[in-house]
Parts: C-alpha cells; structure tokens; sequence
C-alpha cells in the first residue's frame, strides 16, 4: 500500500527533478558524463541571470546575465496581460452560455452543443493556418490583440463544456428566485451565480492556465515581436542561443503559477464534470 | 407583474447566448470556413497573400504525399500507445490514492503537478531525460554498472517516449475523475463482495470497475483528440525527428504551413486530420459508448 504511494511519488516526481536540477548548475556540470543524480554544487545562479544580474558561485565563478532577460521580463508580462484579459473575456461569454445549456430546453440545443465540442476537438494548427492567413491580411501579427483572439478559440469550448457539466448538478433552485419575485435575469444573476461561485472560480482559473500554457500560437503570431509570450520568450533558450540552465530555471518559473493553482484547487477539479454534458 | 416573467425559454436562450454564438461563428466557423476555402488555392505568400483558385487538387496532393502517410501512421502509433498509457496510469493513480493513508492532502497535491506543467514544458523536461548524453536511463544503467549510454530519442523509441510523457502530462487528471466516481461506491458492496470471499482482482472487477465505465470511456475519447491534435509536446521534444521519424500529422502540418509556407496545401491536410479525429471519437462512440449510456 505505501509501497505504492512511494512509487507512485517517484514516477511523478522524478522527470521534474530530472530537469530542474539543470537550473541549479554551473554550465560546466550540466554535461558531465555520465549524468549524475544529485549534483555536489548547486546554486541559484540561472535566477538572477535570467533576470539579467551577474552572479557569482561560491568556487568565484561569474556567470554572466542573460542576454534574453529583456525578452523573458517582456513575456512575463505580456503572458500576465494576455491570460488575465482573455480569462475576462471568456468568463463574460460563457457563464450565460453554459447556463442556458445546462438549464434550459429549446431548439438547436444538440446542434449547437455538438458545435462547441466539435471545437473543443479542433487542433489548434489548423485553426491557427487560417487565423495566420488573416492576420497577416490584416495586420495583426506580432499584436496582443490578435493572440487573445486566437487564445478564446481554445478556453471557450473546453471551460464552457465543463462548466455545463457543473451546471447540471447544481440543485433546481432558480424556483426560490422565483417566489422571492425575481424575473429570469435576476434570479440568475442573484440567485444562480452565487450558488455556484466555487465552479465559476474554477472555470476562470483553468481558462487562465490555458492561455498562461499556450504555446502554438504564440510561437508562429508573436514570437519575436514586441508581444512576445512567456513561453516563446524562453523557447529561444532552446533553439537560438542554447543556455540550458536559463531555459530551466525559467520553465521552473513559468511552472509556479498553475502548480499553485493546482493544488489549492484539486478538490475541486473532479466537481468539473467533464463528463455529464455527454449523457 | 413583471414583463420578463413572460418571457419563453427559446427567447430568454437566445437572448443569453445569442451574442456568445456569434462570437463563436466569429472565432470558430468562420476561421474553418476560411480555411476550407483557402484548401481550395494555391498560397502563396511572397509579395503579399496571393490566391490561385485549384479546386481539390490540394486534398488529391495529399493523399498522393507518401510524407503523408508515414506521420498518419506515426499519428495513429503515438495516439494508441498514449490512450493506453494514460488510462492505465490514471486507473493505477486513482486505485492507489482511494486508500485512506496519512498526509491525504498533501500527497494528492503532489500527484497533480504532471497535468499542470504546460506541454511545451513537458516536451523540453522529457528531451532532456530521454536523452542519451543527459538522460535519466543513462544514468539509471550506469547506477547498475552500465557504461553506455541509452539514447530513446532515437528511430526505435522515440515515439513511445513520446506517448510516455505525454501519458505522464495526462493521467492524474484522468486519476482525479476516476477517484471522485470511485468515492460514490457504497463501502456495502465491498462488505458483500467480502461475504462472497472474492479476491482482490475479483472485487476491483466486479465491484470498483462498473460504476467507472462512462468515465473511462469519455477519457478514452479525451486522450485520443488531445493526442491527435498535440502539437507543442512534439515541436519542444523531438520536433519529429529524428528524420521523419516522430512526425506526426500535427507537425507534419506544422512544417508544410508555416515552415514552407503552402498554406493550402497546409490546410487540406488539417481537413484529413480533423476527419480523423472526429471520426475516430464516432466510432469509439458507435462501438463502445452507445451501450453505456443508460
């Protein structure tokens, strides 16, 4: 039984560990051959160089900042920017999409529920061809605009399907609205939305770690410009200027926010249900 | 008496989701449309965006295309050997993590980190530990007196490393599900199940597995599109190589629009893969998932 935890603990663990040990190296020791599993000398250099500060390890070696730390500064705020507007967005557009689903019966109904499954199963290259053909028409590549645009084409159908899941639970109450005198809006608005308040929550944060995660779009729309992405900043760590310490530590930056939204949510995940809105 | 009261469902619908159905005609439909329109041309890009009405000579160009073919199959490989690995791992999870032992909280938390790694992430950390000069099996086969070095990021293993990382993204979310199903079995029916003596194996099937059948069979479903449609995991990982090796559809589109710029071309293919994905998830439905339903 706890052997089972244990290995468990282990396979989770481990390919984390694996890389982020990187972060902590000197660039000298991340080849060593063959590659060892707890490293002698560690140190928090690749954090300040990302940010662009020198930093020296206690054997006086100097590792000098990154040259990308503008570009990864700039991604950081552009994500932030980028995933907190579209979770707006996203939240005004489908708590009352989600609610009519899930509550009311009417025409069309399956159609259009198909239709945002169907969207749900697009792969975001092909969506992304057409939304680059147009963008370049228009000119909006390289804006942050255009990139929150094509992030709602991903949170949209997916939180709205879990969102008409969770819906679907919750109790018939809009029937005590209604004997309070409220009319259709307002017992949503008064009744509906409070009731299920922990869900709604749920729903933006994983609307945010969507975009916050993004990364095929941001790579062929902004990579390079001035709306750089978090995730596309750090990818030049990977191709153009290789610096795997740098990469890693800001990938362990870039992991931070989810992993806390993670686990202060966990219990609330599996109320999502993903898989009433098929029934 | 308030007028709104009057309202009927279909208005009050429309008049809730209207604006949200136009927005996805906007983000959704119209970009398909485009892009099936644009499948219809020739691209191209030099001088500004240039169209050449073909009809469907892209589509015939595609299943001509032997490159084609070989990232279907590299598609279906990885999207097989992933749904298994996925849902066997996430059943594991949730059967372990049903138990009551201490720190409950705690443990789960940790459980959850894979799923909340971006895939991007995930493809970076696992290039690194499937690796040879770096990799973890190296290091793991030096441990046992070893002095090779284990590379999987090569012909044979690279797309089972693929499916193994992408299985280690995607299962607690699978495991998470299943355990809240697994927490609405009455505790009686493993009294009962003890009554009759069964074994282990016999309680877990007849007992613990009934109830997670529709579970099973939604994230069945899950799994195959999120892992036809990933892109980023591969592009960070192996970016298809070595060679064509790794190349999947995904990537294979990836490389044909925006590396040498054929944007119809590009296109017709994305059609053939969003056939495939959605005629994947109808059958799967057709032959397993109709006789769930209740």
């Amino acid at each position: 039984m706890y052997l089972g935890l244990f290995v468990l603990l282990i396979w989770t663990l481990t390919p984390i560990y694996w890389y982020l040990k990187l972060a902590f190296l000197t660039p000298n020791n991340i080849n060593i051959f063959p590659p060892v599993f707890l490293p002698d000398d560690m140190h928090f250099g690749a954090f300040f160089n990302i940010f662009g500060y020198d930093y020296t390890t206690a054997d006086n070696i100097l590792l000098p900042a990154s040259g990308q730390a503008s570009q990864v500064i700039r991604g950081l705020l552009n994500s932030l920017f980028v995933s907190i507007i579209s979770t707006i967005i996203t939240m005004i557009v489908i708590v009352p999409l989600a609610y009519t689903f899930s509550r009311l019966t009417f025409r069309f109904k399956t159609a259009l529920l198909l239709t945002i499954l169907l969207s749900v199963a697009l792969p975001p290259i092909s969506t992304l061809i057409p939304f680059f053909a147009m963008y370049v028409k228009l000119g909006l590549t390289g804006t942050k605009f255009g990139l929150i645009i094509v992030t709602l084409t991903i949170t949209i159908p997916f939180v709205t399907w879990m969102l008409i899941g969770y819906f679907r639970n919750i109790p018939p109450i809009e029937k005590l609205g209604r004997i309070d005198g409220y009319g259709r809006f307002e017992t949503f608005l008064k009744v509906f939305i409070p009731v299920s308040k922990n869900g709604i929550l749920v729903a933006a944060v994983i609307s945010f770690i969507f975009s916050w995660n993004e990364f095929t779009y941001a790579s062929i729309l902004v990579n390079g410009t001035k709306a750089v992405t978090f995730p596309t900043s750090i990818s030049s760590f990977l191709f153009q200027h290789p610096h795997p310490q740098h990469l890693s530590a800001s990938l362990f930056l870039g992991m931070i926010p989810p992993f806390i939204v993670a686990v202060f949510l966990q219990r609330y995940i599996s109320e999502m249900n993903i898989v009433d809105p098929l029934r | 008496m308030r007028q709104n009261k009057e309202i009927s469902d279909l208005k009050f619908a429309l008049f809730m989701s209207l604006p949200v159905i136009f927005f996805l005609i906007f983000v959704v439909i119209y970009p398909l449309a485009y892009a099936f329109w644009m499948s219809l041309h020739k691209v191209s890009m030099f001088g500004g965006l240039k169209f050449k009405f073909i009809g469907f000579s892209n589509y015939l160009k595609v299943v001509t295309n032997e490159k084609f073919w070989d990232a279907l199959f590299v598609s279906i490989r990885f999207t097989i050997e992933s749904t298994i690995l996925t849902l066997l791992l996430g059943l594991l999870i949730a059967l372990i993590l049903s138990k009551p032992f201490k720190y409950k909280t705690l443990i789960r938390s940790m459980i959850i980190i894979p799923w909340s790694i971006s895939l991007y992430g995930c493809g970076i950390m696992w290039a690194q530990i499937g690796r040879g000069q770096t990799g973890l099996f190296t290091a793991i086969y030096h441990l046992f007196g070893g002095d090779d070095k284990v590379n999987l990021i090569g012909k044979n293993y690279v797309i089972e490393l693929l499916a193994l990382g992408n299985a280690w993204n995607l299962s607690p979310l699978v495991a998470f599900f299943l355990l809240s199903n697994i927490s609405t079995i009455p505790k009686r029916l493993y009294d009962l199940a003890d009554i009759d003596k069964m074994s282990n194996f016999e309680k877990f099937w007849n007992v613990t597995f009934p109830p997670l059948r529709f579970t099973i069979f939604v994230f069945t479903c899950i799994t195959i599109v999120m892992s036809l449609k990933l892109h980023d995991f591969i592009f960070t990982l192996s970016q298809g190589g070595p060679g064509r090796v790794s190349s999947t559809l995904t990537y294979e589109i990836y490389k044909l629009s925006f590396k040498n710029m054929q944007l119809g071309f590009g296109s017709a293919m994305s059609f053939y893969l969003l056939f495939l994905i959605v005629g994947s998830t109808l059958m799967l439905y057709w032959l397993w998932g109709r006789r769930l339903e209740k």
